[in-house]
């Protein structure tokens, strides 16, 4: 669809009169404890989840480092990482337990829900929450946004809260800008006006959920577990409204974006802008956390199965995957741009300061795609990389290496525990991919 | 669920074919197929307004014009369709954002707009907060939004938001948006509920009420809400008599309207929206342009209303026809005389050409290729799974799939497959797929005309399910006679008006369909009258 570009909330913009004035608390007040100290991990700074994501796999022959350990070196297509390698865990060797009935997309649904793939009649749908939306749930309740999914490229995206219930990602730049950093964006210590609106739009939402559950009584089980999940993203926007009566967080690098991104990226010469429009959602993804509007993301680079042409291909990316013959130097070189891309976001959290370190590490940035080897959509030997050390409960510095295929759940469990989050297990107790442990050789 | 048969005797046929306009040589339908066989009424669906019925309902309501943002929550395929993916879509939260920002949205251009406020409000608010007046507009417009009467306390309800916000704001139009928002975030604007009523005529079975039907009739037909007629009839409960809705049926197939609505199956069944976002590169197909995809579509779109509203003729020759109607871009890349020097125009195609019908189109050559190649299992696979509704297996995991590359010995893709194939575990599936793309091969990844690849002749030629074919155009006229052609657009037509694929105990009602298709020499036109009228599109089964 094309997007016709008109400003949005200029009706609500227009509704500020009458208001009160009221001011921000003191700067960094949200980051000091009562003698003045910065406060580091696990106090007042809080622990944030990424998940970044690219499809169609990778060449593991050309990916995995030679060793493994802390003195590994970086391979052609890990080298972009190079600024941050002392702040990422290179993980090898996971599989993914489920049957790998549908290529692809049971490998996305084991990877990240621990689940089957549920499929029937031409839809695919994951049977469980992603560890995306595990986490936002246990962490994501005390922000504007539970959790924010945007996309480089024409992306459904990976995010579910359970079957058919995915949470699609803004894929124009400009609408994420006007989302995050509209009329309603708040520096720390910025003076505000009371918006009357917002109590009147919370009444309309009301309304709503009046509506939503006059509607459920007449419903079978399945349309009320649909609306259940329309209810749920109302409660949500009504909550968010509700926050925006309040002071935002005095977080020290928070700040309005210099400037507004470009309204579209349209393809050039038949291709996407996937670098220019990614980091463009990236700096404003890094800017959320860094006020704290939100505590989890997922960013797509590209979607499993998408065939986009890459600079420099002869190809979509998909097509190459399998086509291309012998080494696929084309596939090659397309996996270094997407470490590029996955590079830019992870020293672009590198650069912003949090109490004596960085962004980059209070998070836990999982990057990783839905299969292996594209070729065969093969499902062992997932490509994992974690940015950042979620507060030093992650190891850094290291390629971790799984010499007995293990079970890809358990990095899943290590991630949600490095968010504290307690947890018995990760993915469908009845199935191979379920897993009461986590991958404590990573865990620090 | 209790399955609830219907005993064919119940259903009185014979006074659904007296509003009928049969073709005066030609034998009522029933005399062939015979009266309608007993089926199982399935559980009602909830369908979420796709993008397109979203824009239709809101012009429907506040006339043409006004601008909706493009990003709204996003369709869903099911089973090949948007309108059966609808039906098990939800609304996420980025979705309740979107809706709200939306309707705040809607509310401020309609109410900016002194013609569309003044069709909205009919009175002159006495002050700031005027109950009276507020209810007035809401009392017309939320009947229509929600496409039912109002119980008494939404009514009350939207008017206490009009009045909280107008006095809150200082200004009666300002706390009407917040009414107008609020109906347009409600789920029984954004849903289409069909819960059904007991059948008071048939004990022990249910139906659609009269608006549920209305909605259903003008959903199917038009791909937008009823218009006043429409819900008179439900009101006054004609809708739910057989010769009701024959009458409705005729004058919604006999509106300017129905053409919108057949382009919208027309759009969903072939993936025609997927032509905005068709990619190719420009370096290897010089043909491309920004446009081509909406002019791919629209010369599929035109040419499907000729077939089924100018001639009412038999619709299996979308594949085969030489009318059609080109601008000057895809004029100039089929290589014939634009029509037109503006827009659309009708024209012949040259009968040496290879080019026919809907699979000499750019909206299939094109979109079923890849960005740099033809992608002869891709143009398979849709003539096998969308116009022969064939189901076919997902590619098994762990297969190596890499096809060979172009060799001096594999100058063409008729060898690089023949190659590709001698592996059982593809050829098993492939064989379904591939030949048939290979019968397209003489149309590039654009959908130009070729003769040779790489400097090698092509060869097009192969057979389908038995029978043999030469080139493109042979291929299109087997698959349109095809025995699995005409029913896989009648059972296509039946999930698409019913938001989902025929059930249990469907099944020969379905193929009933698909005979009168067949006797009334594949008329589209009778077909969506004929399920519109069917009693398998007024029966409701018991929710589960």
């Amino acid at each position: 669809m094309k997007r016709i570009a008109i400003p949005r909330r200029r009706f609500l913009r227009g509704f500020f009169q009458g208001s009160a004035v009221f001011v921000g608390l003191p700067l960094f007040d949200y980051l000091l404890d009562g003698n003045g100290a910065a406060l580091a991990c696990g106090g007042a700074i809080p622990r944030r989840f990424g998940l970044f994501f690219w499809g169609n796999g990778n060449r593991p022959d050309q990916w995995t480092p030679a060793s493994d350990g802390a003195d590994y070196a970086l391979t052609e297509e890990l080298a972009p990482l190079v600024n941050v390698k002392s702040k990422i865990c290179v993980v090898s060797g996971l599989a993914v337990k489920v049957d790998n009935v549908v290529p692809h997309l049971s490998g996305a649904a084991g990877l990240l829900s621990g689940y089957d793939l549920v499929s029937s009649d031409g839809n695919d749908t994951m049977g469980a929450a992603t560890i995306d939306q595990i986490i936002a749930a246990e962490i994501g309740a005390d922000t504007l946004y539970a959790s924010i999914q945007t996309a480089a490229t024409n992306c459904s995206g990976m995010s579910y809260n359970g079957p058919n219930s995915r949470n699609p990602p803004e894929t124009d730049p400009y609408t994420l800008y006007e989302k995050l950093f509209g009329p309603t964006f708040r520096e720390p210590g910025e003076e505000g006006v009371v918006d009357p609106t917002l109590g009147l739009r919370r009444s309309v939402l009301d309304s709503v959920m009046g509506d939503i559950a006059t509607l459920q009584s007449k419903l079978g089980a399945a349309d009320k577990a649909r609306l259940d999940q329309h209810l749920t993203g109302v409660r949500e926007l009504e909550e968010r409204l509700a926050k925006l009566e309040e002071d935002p967080p005095s977080l020290e690098s928070c700040a309005r974006p210099d400037s507004e991104p470009e309204a579209s990226y349209p393809d050039e010469d038949g291709r996407p802008q996937i670098s220019a429009r990614s980091r463009a959602m990236v700096d404003m993804l890094a800017m959320a956390m860094a006020c704290d509007q939100t505590r989890v993301f997922g960013h797509y680079l590209t979607d499993p199965v998408s065939n986009p042409l890459f600079p420099g291909a002869s190809a979509g990316h998909h097509n190459l995957t399998h086509d291309e013959p012998g080494e696929q130097p084309e596939v090659h070189a397309i996996t270094v741009q997407i470490m590029e891309e996955f590079a830019y976001l992870l020293e672009k959290f590198d650069s912003i300061p949090e109490a004596d370190g960085t962004l980059l590490d209070n998070c836990a940035i999982l990057g990783t795609t839905e299969v292996s080897l594209g070729q065969t959509h093969d499902i062992t030997e997932i490509p994992v990389v974690i940015g950042g050390s979620a507060c030093g409960t992650i190891q850094t510095g290291l390629h971790y290496r799984s010499y007995t295929a293990d079970n890809a759940s358990k990095l899943m469990l290590t991630l949600m525990r490095s968010m504290d989050i307690l947890a018995t297990g990760f993915g469908d107790p009845a199935s191979e991919a379920y897993s009461e442990d986590s991958l404590t050789e990573i865990e620090a | 669920m209790t399955p609830v048969a219907v005993p064919y005797s119940a259903v009185p046929l014979a006074l659904l074919l007296l509003a009928c306009d049969p073709a005066p040589d030609r034998a009522a339908p029933e005399a062939v197929r015979g009266e309608a066989p007993a089926f199982t009424a399935q559980p009602p669906v909830l369908r979420r307004l796709t993008y397109a019925q979203y824009q239709s309902t809101v012009a429907a309501l506040f006339g043409e014009g006004l601008v909706i943002p493009a990003e709204l929550e996003p369709d869903t395929r099911v089973s090949g369709l948007y309108a059966v993916g609808a039906s098990v879509t939800s609304i996420s939260s980025l979705g309740v954002e979107r809706y709200e920002a939306d309707a705040f949205d809607i509310a401020e251009q309609v109410l900016a707009d002194e013609s569309r406020r003044s069709a909205l409000v009919p009175c002159t608010p006495a002050s700031t907060i005027d109950s009276d007046c507020a209810r007035a507009v809401l009392a017309d417009l939320g009947p229509r939004a929600w496409r039912r009467p109002l119980e008494s306390d939404e009514l009350d309800r939207l008017v206490g938001i009009a009045d909280t916000a107008a006095a809150t704001l200082d200004d009666f139009d300002q706390g009407l948006a917040y009414a107008l928002a609020a109906l347009l975030q409600s789920p029984h604007f954004l849903f289409r509920p069909e819960p059904g009523e007991d059948d008071p005529e048939r004990p022990g079975e249910r139906r659609y009420t009269a608006y549920e039907m209305a909605s259903r009739l003008s959903y199917f037909l038009w791909n937008t809400m009823p218009d006043a007629e429409l819900f008179a009839a439900a009101a006054d409960g004609s809708l739910l008599t057989t010769e009701g809705l024959a009458a409705q049926v005729d004058r919604l197939l006999a509106d300017e309207r129905a053409r919108e609505g057949m382009a919208a199956f027309i759009t969903d069944t072939w993936m025609l929206s997927d032509l905005d976002d068709l990619t190719k590169d420009p370096a290897i197909y010089t043909y491309m342009s920004d446009g081509l995809g909406a002019s791919a579509r629209q010369q599929t779109l035109l040419d499907a209303e000729a077939i089924v509203f100018d001639d009412d003729g038999d619709f299996r020759s979308i594949l085969t026809t030489r009318a059609t109607h080109l601008d000057r871009t895809l004029a100039a890349l089929y290589d014939v005389p634009a029509p037109a020097r503006e827009g659309f125009g009708a024209t012949t195609l040259p009968e040496s050409g290879g080019r026919r019908g809907l699979l000499g189109q750019v909206s299939f050559l094109a979109l079923q290729s890849h960005a740099t190649s033809t992608s002869v299992t891709r143009r398979g696979i849709f003539v096998r799974e969308v116009l022969l509704c064939q189901a076919l297996p997902s590619p098994p995991a762990g297969l190596n799939t890499s096809i060979p590359e172009t060799t001096e010995e594999t100058p063409t893709m008729r060898d690089r497959v023949a190659q590709h194939l001698e592996d059982p575990s593809c050829a098993a599936c492939h064989n379904y797929m591939d030949p048939i793309g290979l019968g397209f091969e003489n149309f590039d990844g654009i959908g130009r005309w070729r003769t040779t690849e790489n400097e090698v002749e092509i060869d097009a030629s192969g057979d389908l399910d038995g029978v043999d074919f030469d080139d493109a155009w042979a291929l299109s006229a087997a698959i349109a006679d095809h025995s699995a052609f005409a029913p896989c657009v009648n059972k296509t037509l039946y999930a698409y008006a019913q938001g989902r694929v025929g059930g249990e105990g469907e099944d020969d009602i379905v193929d009933w369909h698909a005979e009168g298709f067949a006797v009334e020499d594949y008329r589209l036109k009778f077909l969506l009258r004929d399920i519109a009228t069917g009693q398998a599109f007024r029966t409701a089964g018991v929710a589960e």
